[in-house]
């Protein structure tokens, strides 16, 4: 309970920072929203030629594209930091959070708001509208199934980006695994044999947030259910332990910090 | 004489400056591996739904070439409206314009040598992917007749870019006009789909479009190289050029009257 007040604290600082800059906020938030309906452009071209990729059609990607924006954007306002986390670890910028009294981890990735994640959030709910696949209960699924892809895509990032308390500077290898994620997420899963299937599913969890929401939104299963809500704990575990074990091999300068 | 001897030496520097962290540029190149792989899933499910060996005049071969470099194009070019943002946020822009050389001359030097290394070690990987996955280029000579289209497709890009960072002078944050600058590209340019896979109508106002000229034109003369095609991919592209490099002298002319310049 004292974590979450805490959290909210935080997320109120980052909102009030962003809304300093007013004008900079809006253009990001609408800016973002008109580059994803120009990106998906692409995809109503493509279905508008070739109609279906093994089953998989144009509704589905509107599905697939807006759940997987929701979740990106709900990771960069609220935890904006786990995209920077392998700057902050590698130079020595955790002083700062290792001297407060509160949970380490969660305070360095809630500490920053990426603006133009809110734009990327309500796209996905636009997309999920605009799928024809919209009811009630399916507005519910995608509300939890937006909140677990959220989960294994911060996991994925905090796991990703812990891997400089051991090599350093790691802003390439970040970047493309961080491209790698989105690219594979958005793409029909039905193109993937088992064996990409199975490296979707682990190494590079795209599946986790694009195909599989998609699929529970669209029916629900257990089965998807499950997946998802595995995926989350366990991407969430791993990412977490690397962490914790990487923080004990934290050394920094003396460089002199300061967070704004 | 003089005057151009200047900004080839800010152009060697630069691409000598490119140099000084290979495992960068090879780190940032290797992202078009994953996507040379995607594109191959992709348009071998979609040729083989289609039960057709050409689609648009491309085959899946051609196709796999043409988005290789596309990708390329696009990868290779630095994130010139970004840096000038910086600059303009930061106050070196302060620093730059007082120096005794042309304002955007001395961006495009830099900006091309910035470009060469980054493209070739994209294209390298590039290449190596798509061999692995579909065999040689039909007719590998057109990357030499394409090769005068690829420097126009930059030098195309810079003048976009330069814009898009001049609009910093005014606004400061040019993170919007970039994404939709490049989603442009993406759609309209054809940098994810060949544009002879659109619909007609679609087909007649993209290829007009300096967004073609700066990555279909290029692309599709690699892939399917002839003297005919050479010409309509030069003249449209040098046609662009003039036109948005008057546009660029006239937008730099007008921001730097509204400049402010924040600190330094």
């Amino acid at each position: 309970m004292k974590e979450i007040k805490f959290l909210f604290a935080i997320w109120k600082a980052n909102l009030q920072s962003a809304m300093e800059y007013r004008i900079s906020f809006l253009t990001q938030m609408f800016g973002m929203i008109l580059n994803n309906f120009m990106y998906f452009a692409i995809w109503i071209i493509f279905f508008d030629r070739f109609e279906d990729v093994r089953g998989w059609g144009v509704n589905d990607m509107y599905v697939t594209f807006g759940v997987l924006a929701s979740a990106f954007g709900l990771v960069s306002v609220f935890f904006g930091n786990t995209f920077m986390l392998s700057e902050v670890i590698s130079k020595g910028r955790l002083d700062y959070y290792l001297s407060m009294p509160r949970p380490v981890l969660l305070h360095t990735v809630a500490s920053r708001m990426i603006s133009s994640g809110v734009g990327d959030f309500f796209y996905g709910f636009i997309s999920y509208g605009l799928s024809g696949y919209l009811t009630w209960d399916g507005l519910a699924r995608y509300v939890l199934a937006m909140l677990l892809a959220a989960t294994v895509f911060a996991a994925f990032l905090i796991l990703t980006q812990s891997l400089s308390f051991w090599f350093g500077m790691m802003s390439n290898f970040s970047n493309l695994v961080l491209n790698a994620m989105l690219t594979f997420g958005i793409y029909p899963i039905t193109l993937f044999d088992s064996y990409a299937k199975l490296i979707l599913f682990t190494i590079i969890p795209a599946a986790l947030m694009g195909a599989v929401p998609a699929e529970f939104i669209r029916e629900f299963t257990w089965q998807t259910l499950g997946q998802l809500l595995f995926g989350a704990v366990a991407f969430l575990g791993v990412a977490i332990l690397v962490f914790r074990l990487g923080l004990r091999r934290y050394e920094s300068g003396s460089a002199i910090q300061i967070e704004v | 004489m003089k005057t151009f001897a200047k900004y080839w030496s800010i152009f060697q520097i630069t691409l000598i400056n490119s140099l000084a962290y290979p495992g960068e540029l090879v780190g940032r190149s290797l992202m078009i591996i994953p996507f040379m792989w995607i594109f191959y899933q992709l348009w071998k499910v979609t040729y083989g739904a289609a039960g057709a060996e050409v689609i648009g005049g491309l085959t899946l071969r051609d196709t796999m070439w043409y988005l290789m470099l596309a990708e390329t194009i696009e990868l290779g070019r630095p994130p010139l409206a970004r840096t000038m943002s910086e600059n303009v946020k930061d106050g070196s822009i302060a620093y730059i314009l007082n120096k005794p050389y042309d304002f955007l001359l001395y961006q495009f030097s830099t900006s091309m040598g910035e470009t060469i290394f980054r493209a070739i070690v994209n294209a390298l990987f590039g290449s190596l992917t798509v061999w692995f996955l579909v065999g040689a280029p039909a007719q590998p000579e057109g990357f030499i007749i394409a090769l005068p289209a690829i420097i126009g497709a930059w030098t195309l890009h810079f003048c976009i870019n330069a814009m898009i960072g001049l609009s910093a002078f005014v606004v400061e944050d040019v993170s919007a006009f970039t994404w939709i600058y490049q989603k442009l590209s993406f759609v309209l340019g054809g940098m994810l789909i060949p544009l002879d896979f659109y619909p007609d109508w679609l087909q007649v106002i993209a290829k007009s479009l300096p967004f073609a000229s700066a990555i279909y034109g290029p692309s599709r003369l690699f892939v399917t190289p002839s003297v005919e095609l050479f010409v309509n991919v030069m003249s449209l592209q040098a046609m662009w050029i003039l036109v948005l490099s008057l546009l660029l002298v006239a937008a730099y002319r007008s921001g730097l009257k509204q400049l402010t310049v924040n600190g330094g």
